[in-house]
């Protein structure tokens, strides 16, 4: 009996382990391919919509509203540098330079030829898009850890060219601009006005991920992030891709640049330089470059976390560290992908699958 | 029952007196936003001590007598963690959350433009250090309608300043030297502040015979010897080491060792964290202060301020002296707030300000706001013999009348 016991007891325990490894091994997989279903996916979604429209109601003070705003041209960054990264596998760490271009380009507009922000809106991002479409062509001739220190270099390149610049880039002095030019009836002086000018702007960053995520063009480029070689042998044009990748990248780096420099209202180039970029990388990791809301988290995370704990900024890169460390053993996909495995964990992933819609969760 | 009576009217009274107290004492609600963590720290450390024994000292005089009513300071204090982002969302909290009156700080240009675009549209006085807003206090800024209407510059204007510190520091050198010293390198720091200083200091020297040379190192530099080593090669008479005391403090070292030039000239170094640092130099060293040195000053009411900003708890750091940069202006916004008697009428207190003078520790002569909100006073330069850390020569130079050639002013 006691053998019949004990070999119960070892036959129970080893399907209790397994089921504790698989457990385990659901909540720290990368995610990212497995679907969520529709509902789950347009629920989160008027959840988060409605929190964020909701937050300047919430009486939570303009110190709480002004750092939010900072996350959210942040975020609209990163989900340029999330489809760069998280779909076609190019990581840079010069994205801030992107964003500088776009808001030295809307500044030197608004100084030299008196444009204000909706007409050098279009200017900024187009001009950050070309820029990004310049510094891509090594992309195509060196990968991986190459391409990141050519666009570090990109980034420290840019910031002593503005540094010398001159009365036409203000130098180191930096340059200033007036306030958003009003609409009928919105003033954006007004703080609430400005972060819903932001909302808007991270909106449209986050239909365009999700649309390019989950079209033809998406699966494009995550056939090229996969296997760059396979995807050239099937037909995709991986060198137009890439270039087209860099460009959109640009884009939003291009919008959030001349939301911060509107936000700000003056800029110098310590605002674009290597600290800034690498921050920028930290946030996309935290959060999970292939998660629709990754990016989002990245930012939150990092803008919100020294406020919350009161952090000074060594204690903040410290915190930072710890947390990347833990992110990349615990949660490769970053955050958003551990939010994700939670529930699948909860929901049960066979369930999930069963549930689930044509898209997905991620971007 | 008479017991109860009298315990009854005891309580009453102590209850008017209470009544009687609050109602003196009003809060004025004074904001500083300094850098007490990151790379600006020992900058910011200086507004938030000099901050706090100001606020101390007026109120335990009784607080300020604004019409029939007694305001004591309440300062709210927030770290800008060497953060734009968050001295705006500090000055937002400030400003539109707690309702300041004024707002001391920052200890940077950027900073403290960004935050004049919260503080001016919301009639908030603030007081910035920077000389660099000399480049932006022009006549459209500064109008009733314009940005910086309610902006003071608590430093001088920086012709002035790099005009007296050029001309102490040569006259203290030179009878140093071999030969009266006529090449000049000037060596800072490539940011803002940097390059708008130098370009004041350069035309400075200049206009007292230097050949000068400008090397510019990045900010965050911690090894300067390559640049060293290059500046050693032009054989210069003097080495400017210019703004930034904390690289100054890290550069000055590596300078001594390459042994790069025959005398030098360190600004924004304190003489008092020479000696604490126990720095020696077997050649003669200059040192200026803005706008008077701790740990050398001449002056008892000088020597006595940093007594009790050290007292107080503040940190020693190389430019301990720039706290007096915002010192006294506490003492002048509460001169002018009673004059005015009220303090909800921010454009009263600005025209109060322009007319009035004060005369406090950072001048022996009445501190004066000239049209564009800017002060002037004297800059103290001194010279450490060679092989000590503790023994000064100071001076104190006035500033010139009029910016050298080739410096607009501004």
């Amino acid at each position: 009996m006691p053998m019949t016991d004990n070999s119960a007891g070892k036959t129970g325990a080893a399907p209790e382990g397994a089921r504790a490894r698989d457990r385990l091994a659901l909540l720290t997989a990368d995610n990212a391919s497995v679907p969520l279903p529709a509902g789950v996916q347009a629920i989160t979604a008027i959840l988060l919509a409605v929190l964020l429209i909701a937050l300047p109601w919430l009486g939570l003070g303009y110190r709480f509203l002004s750092i939010a705003i900072t996350t959210l041209y942040t975020a609209i960054a990163l989900y340029g540098l999330g489809l760069q990264f998280g779909q076609a596998g190019i990581m840079s760490v010069g994205h801030s330079a992107l964003m500088g271009v776009g808001a030295y380009a809307s500044a030197i507009l608004s100084v030299q030829l008196g444009l204000g922000f909706w007409t050098s809106l279009p200017f900024a991002m187009a001009l950050s898009a070309i820029v990004g479409g310049v510094i891509g062509p090594p992309t195509l001739r060196v990968g991986g850890q190459h391409y990141i220190i050519i666009t570090f270099c990109f980034c420290a390149l840019f910031v002593i060219v503005l540094t010398n610049g001159g009365t036409f880039t203000g130098s180191a002095t930096g340059l200033d601009v007036g306030s958003v030019t009003p609409l009928p009836g919105i003033n954006f002086d007004k703080l609430s006005n400005n972060y819903y000018l932001v909302l808007a702007a991270l909106f449209l960053a986050l239909a365009a991920t999700y649309l390019i995520g989950n079209s033809r063009y998406g699966r494009k480029l995550r056939a090229i992030r996969e296997n760059e070689q396979l995807a050239r042998s099937v037909g995709i044009n991986v060198d137009l891709h890439k270039l087209g990748v860099l460009m959109v990248s640009g884009l939003f780096a291009g919008l959030a640049g001349v939301l911060q420099l509107y936000y700000l209202r003056h800029i110098s180039p310590t605002l674009f330089g290597a600290f800034p970029s690498l921050y920028l990388a930290l946030m996309i990791m935290l959060g999970g470059a292939r998660y629709l809301y990754g990016p989002l988290i990245g930012a939150v995370v990092v803008n919100f976390l020294p406020e919350v704990l009161n952090l000074d900024p060594v204690d903040s890169r410290i915190a930072y560290g710890v947390c990347l460390l833990l992110v990349i053993l615990l949660l490769p996909g970053g955050v958003g992908a551990g939010i994700k495995n939670i529930y699948c964990a909860i929901a049960g992933e066979s369930e999930t699958q069963k549930q689930s819609g044509g898209s997905n969760g991620r971007a | 029952m008479r017991q109860l009576g009298l315990g009854l009217t005891m309580a009453a009274a102590g209850l008017v007196m209470a009544l009687q107290t609050a109602r003196a004492d009003e809060e004025l609600p004074i904001g500083v936003i300094a850098a007490q963590s990151g790379s600006f720290v020992s900058a910011g450390n200086t507004i938030v001590g000099a901050a706090n024994l100001a606020a101390q000292q007026i109120n335990d005089a009784g607080g300020i007598k604004v019409g029939d009513k007694t305001y004591k300071i309440k300062l709210y204090i927030r770290d800008n963690r060497t953060d734009v982002n968050v001295s705006i969302a500090a000055a937002r909290e400030l400003v539109n959350d707690i309702g300041v009156k004024a707002i001391w700080g920052t200890e940077t240009h950027d900073f403290s433009v960004s935050m004049a675009k919260i503080t001016g549209p919301a009639k908030v006085l603030q007081f910035s250090g920077n000389s660099s807003l000399g480049a932006v206090l022009d006549d459209k800024a500064i109008a009733d309608d314009g940005w910086l209407h309610y902006t003071f510059q608590s430093e001088p204007q920086e012709w002035q300043r790099s005009g007296s510190t050029a001309k102490g520091v040569l006259s203290l050198l030179t009878p140093q030297l071999k030969s009266p010293p006529k090449h000049s390198v000037v060596f800072v720091g490539n940011d803002a502040t940097g390059q708008y200083l130098s370009s004041h200091y350069v035309k400075a020297l200049e206009a007292e015979g230097q050949k000068v040379d400008l090397v510019q190192y990045p900010p965050d530099t911690t090894d300067f010897s390559p640049l060293l080593t290059r500046i050693k090669g032009m054989k210069p008479d003097i080495v400017h080491f210019w703004y930034n005391g904390d690289s100054t403090l890290t550069a000055f070292p590596q300078a001594l060792k390459l042994g790069v030039a025959p005398s030098y000239f360190l600004f924004g170094v304190d003489p008092g964290i020479y000696q604490e640092r126990s720095l020696k130099a077997d050649v003669p060293v200059t040192l200026s202060c803005v706008p008077v040195c701790w740990g050398s000053s001449p002056f008892p009411e000088v020597k006595q301020y940093f007594d009790k900003y050290f007292g107080l708890g503040a940190a020693k750091g190389p430019q301990s002296s720039v706290s007096l940069l915002y010192y006294d202006y506490f003492f002048w916004y509460a001169k002018a707030l009673e004059k005015v008697g009220t303090i909800d009428d921010p454009d009263a207190v600005v025209a109060e300000l322009l007319k009035s003078d004060y005369k406090g520790v950072v001048s022996p002569v009445p501190l004066v706001f000239n049209k564009h909100h800017q002060v002037t006073f004297a800059t103290e330069v001194c010279m450490v013999e060679p092989n000590t850390s503790d023994q000064f020569k100071c001076a104190v130079e006035q500033p010139p009348g009029a910016p050298p050639p080739g410096d607009n002013g501004g």
